[in-house]
């Protein structure tokens, strides 16, 4: 039987690999039925009822999201940005019962358009563990230049 | 004209814009382009940001102005003013946030200190100047020109010519109801910003009715599957359409607007029945009818705290968003979206106007992201100048005047670019 941190980072690698190859529905297949999937803006810590975000989806937005980018007219997309990110720091930060909390950090090279963009940042996951699978109730991530003008944010981080 | 060429010469603006057609080199041209920065970018009403971004003594935000750092500081006394940013001694800026809140501005040069006010107030060892020195003659210079209407700060750097009051002119009214949503009348201009970048010219960031079929066809197909989980500013049906009854709206000066206020008020009654259903929905009608009596609140429900209007050059009031321009270069320009907040509704609206934001705007939005990819193809098309003309003739001969004297034509006509690029001959002509 692999450890709970062992389980965790192999969803995560999953995850990112599910991510950097636009595999949306099996990337969506990953998530609980009720879910977060927040990007704060300007800082880490803000209040979403009253401040910005770059992305606060529940499901219904999430699933247009997908929709969206999966349509032939997905501009911001055609061509698809080439992505490849690496995980490291993966810290378990909470543990309840079934469920546990994950902290990771990232790097993303992006390239599109003869650019290459480099994107750090932190991701915080809150999953539901039901044994033999787990599934992504809340998803935040802090870019580190979240505060920062940004050209194309449409692909998944 | 140029004799071997044929082209128009730079730099003669009337030469460059026609009646419905206008040159590529007003796009792509770096020359032509500092001449914006000094003429229209530092030589006419800019805005520079919302009184209620700075609600206490000592706030501060700090913005450019064409290439100019300039200070929105809410003094001591309540005032607000626009300071440059720039020592009177060295020249160096004296604030290195972009906000905050502070008593002094501090240069950390040689030590000078400002007031929030602007005005000097300690010059380390201030003896070896001399008797004549006068402390009163080196505070932060303010923006020679400034003024504000209804909070919106608006600063010019040169002579404009023309009070803001003026320069405004009609477009004034469909000003209001950005902040006549709110039952108080104000908005609350704290809730962040998005900020975007694309690389192209800053004139692309136009008001056009008749790309959205095309350029946002993925979102338009997304709300469309499912219904009623739109913008308000759409509401319901098809509000690009010739046949909405949408208009578009040149109000002079370069002010021009998207109207949907004809689309909105024929679907007026399915979008209350939505809002009604909305977590302090029913909250919010109840205090804008209380606020504002029951027809008016029809109205301000119906444009739905949405102008959709282009102040120009650099400002725009588009949904729940605050926009300025920022052009870098000719090919490189900066958007920040503010979303405001309505002061004195239930906060589920707001965190509702929030999510209805972040859905399409921003760089992670389904919308923005793809404005932004067509400004870029249209940059590198424009490159090309076998042919260096592009063509804004839709609507001329359909266009009219309503009795305020606004030009107005369809919502798929460009009327709005016209318009525009009106006001832009006559900036860039300005000596």
């Amino acid at each position: 039987m692999d450890s709970l941190a062992d389980r965790v980072a192999r969803f995560l690698y999953l995850e990112a690999d599910l991510m950097d190859e636009h595999r949306f529905d099996e990337w969506l297949a990953l998530w609980n039925q009720e879910l977060l999937y927040w990007v704060p803006c300007n800082a880490d810590d803000i209040d979403p009822s009253r401040q910005v975000s770059l992305i606060y989806d529940d499901r219904d937005a999430l699933e247009n999201r997908l929709a969206r980018l999966q349509s032939p007219a997905a501009h911001s997309q055609i061509p698809r940005s080439r992505l490849r990110r690496v995980l490291s720091n993966i810290v378990i930060t909470d543990q309840g019962e079934s469920r546990v909390q994950a902290s990771s950090n990232f790097i993303l090279a992006e390239s599109r358009h003869h650019r290459q963009v480099i994107i750090g940042g932190k991701s915080i996951h809150t999953l539901i563990d039901h044994g033999d699978t787990l599934r992504i109730k809340e998803k935040k991530v802090l870019l580190i230049n979240n505060d920062d003008y940004i050209n194309n944010l449409s692909f998944i981080v | 004209m140029d004799p071997i060429t044929k082209q128009p010469t730079l730099f003669n603006p009337e030469e460059l814009v026609t009646e419905d057609r206008a040159h590529s080199a007003i796009y792509t041209s770096e020359e032509i382009f500092e001449l914006e920065m000094e003429r229209i970018f530092h030589g006419s009403w800019m805005y520079l940001g919302h009184h209620s971004e700075v609600p206490h003594p000592g706030d501060y935000q700090v913005r450019q102005i064409g290439r100019q750092s300039v200070i929105m500081v809410r003094g001591d006394d309540g005032t607000v003013r626009a300071l440059m940013n720039r020592c009177s001694h060295r020249g160096m800026a004296v604030c290195e946030a972009e906000e905050g809140n502070t008593r002094f501005f501090r240069c950390w040069y040689h030590g000078w200190v400002y007031g929030n006010d602007g005005e000097l107030q300690d010059v380390p060892k201030e003896n070896g100047y001399g008797e004549t020195f006068d402390k009163s003659e080196f505070g932060l210079k303010p923006a020679p020109w400034s003024a504000d209407y209804r909070g919106f700060h608006f600063v010019s750097l040169r002579d404009p010519g023309i009070s803001v009051d003026e320069y405004l002119g009609s477009a004034k009214k469909y000003i209001d109801p950005f902040l006549d949503a709110s039952p108080l009348g104000e908005i609350e201009v704290l809730a962040g910003v998005h900020r975007t970048k694309y690389y192209g010219n800053w004139k692309f960031v136009g008001m056009d009715g008749y790309h959205p079929h095309f350029t946002h066809k993925s979102v338009l197909d997304m709300w469309s599957r499912k219904q009623g989980t739109n913008l308000g500013a759409t509401h319901r049906g098809d509000p690009f359409a010739d046949e909405s009854g949408n208009l578009t709206r040149d109000m002079g000066n370069g002010h021009v607007m998207l109207d949907f206020y004809p689309g909105r008020e024929q679907h007026y009654d399915t979008y209350l029945e939505g809002l009604l259903a909305k977590p302090g929905g029913r909250e919010y009608l109840q205090a804008m009818e209380a606020a504002h009596g029951r027809e008016e609140a029809r109205r301000q429900l119906i444009w739905a705290g949405d102008p959709h209007a282009g102040i120009y050059p650099n400002m725009q009031l588009i949904n729940i968003q605050i926009r300025i321009i920022r052009p870098i270069s000719a090919s490189e320009t900066e958007i920040l979206m503010f979303p405001a907040l309505l002061k004195g509704v239930p906060d589920e609206i707001n965190a509702t106007r929030l999510r209805h934001h972040e859905s399409f705007y921003g760089p992670a939005g389904t919308g923005a992201p793809d404005d932004a990819e067509l400004f870029e193809r249209n940059q590198v098309g424009l490159q090309n100048d076998v042919d260096p003309w592009i063509f804004l003739g839709r609507g001329i001969d359909r266009q009219t005047r309503d009795e305020a004297g606004d030009l107005v034509g369809l919502v798929s006509d460009e009327v709005t670019q016209r318009g525009q690029l009106k006001a832009w001959v006559k900036l860039m002509a300005k000596s």
